[in-house]
């Protein structure tokens, strides 16, 4: 199927506290293996399931292998919002995911102004 | 231009917050559900185009402070027809 | 204008479920059509056949029943997220162990490449959170 819309995934959501930001990144994941491959921006709490994480402590699946297993699908950009990080006491030097290049926006509603659809989890 | 759709009491979370900083101007911003309660005038909000859904206002005892706009669903339909993308802010 | 409605709120407890159903009714009174209704999250539990709410609230499975067989709509239950929170259909049901299936008529279990379809071919996305 050719890529007819832009889409956007808006990933609002810290990890673990609900089903979000799992169910976020496997929707994207599932874009992506459509060939329709999404811009993906975390903001807000979303920009939490960029940190490590260790999560067999409460028994769930490292939601960062999904983070980690975008590039493989074709996205190969995250876009991350500066002022969240800020706000949330954390600093772009804190964020890695292999293989993926960051771009951390100063403006997230111009970005987001333009695509033709936006996913928001 | 996006519209904004917020769902959530602006006293609950931070959800109209979250909206309000990726809110460019020209964007429009549709209050629903419990986000009617950012209507009553007490809230900072763009000083045009913003929508509160007439309904879910009225059912919840609330009145549409001017210059916000009480829509109708038919009128939400529009509002979705002239702009793009759609965002929902919820949670 | 085709639209794709998607739907996270579970019915009878967050309101984005009956929200939903208000606008896709306003859609199809202004002429516009309809692509797919895509729940995910807990909104997969729209399509449970199992709801049962008192007589004097709405019935909101029955509501979109209705719509589903008076338009044509498509009711697309995404099947990863309907699996974990137990809404089967009768052959999931079979295929998984489980002693029933409870898929609504008039809803369908599909993957997630059904939503990414519906944002493609839509021309307008609109997300109805829980």
């Amino acid at each position: 199927m050719p890529q007819s819309k832009s889409i956007l995934a808006l990933c609002r959501h810290a990890p673990y506290g609900n089903a979000l930001a799992r169910e976020g990144l496997e929707a994207v994941l599932a874009c992506a293996a459509m060939d329709q491959i999404p811009e993906v921006l975390f903001i807000n709490d979303g920009v939490f399931q960029l940190l490590e994480q260790n999560p067999e402590a409460i028994g769930e699946k490292n939601l960062r292998r999904n983070l980690q297993a975008l590039p493989m699908f074709g996205v190969e950009t995250l876009h991350i919002c500066k002022k969240s990080l800020e706000d949330r006491g954390l600093t772009p030097d804190q964020i890695t995911v292999a293989g993926a290049e960051l771009k951390f926006l100063d403006n997230p509603g111009a970005f987001i102004a333009n695509f033709d659809q936006v996913l928001s989890f | 231009m996006t519209l904004h759709i917020v769902n959530q009491s602006p006293h609950a979370n931070n959800a109209l917050g979250d909206c309000l900083q990726a809110y460019v101007e020209g964007d429009a911003l549709l209050l629903i559900e419990d986000g009617v309660y950012a209507a009553t005038g007490q809230h900072d909000l763009p000083e045009s185009n913003v929508y509160c859904l007439k309904a879910d206002a009225e059912a919840r005892g609330i009145s549409i402070k001017s210059p916000i706009e009480g829509v109708d669903e038919v009128r939400w339909v529009s509002l979705c027809t002239e702009h793009n993308p759609i965002v929902s802010w919820f949670k | 204008m085709k639209f794709t409605l998607v739907v996270y709120g579970a019915p009878h407890a967050s309101e984005g479920a009956a929200t939903a159903l208000r606008f896709a009714r306003a859609l199809l009174q202004s002429d516009h059509g309809i692509y797919r209704v895509f729940f995910y999250g807990d909104g997969v539990h729209g399509g449970s056949a199992l709801s049962a709410p008192p007589q004097d609230e709405q019935n909101l499975l029955g509501q979109w029943q209705e719509l589903q067989s008076a338009h044509d709509l498509d009711l697309t239950i995404c099947i990863a997220a309907a699996q974990r929170r137990g809404v089967l259909s009768s052959s999931e049901a079979s295929r998984l162990e489980k002693p029933a299936g409870n898929l609504a008529d008039g809803f369908e279990l599909a993957g997630l490449g059904q939503l990414a379809e519906a944002a493609a071919v839509s021309d307008r996305l609109v997300t109805f959170g829980g």
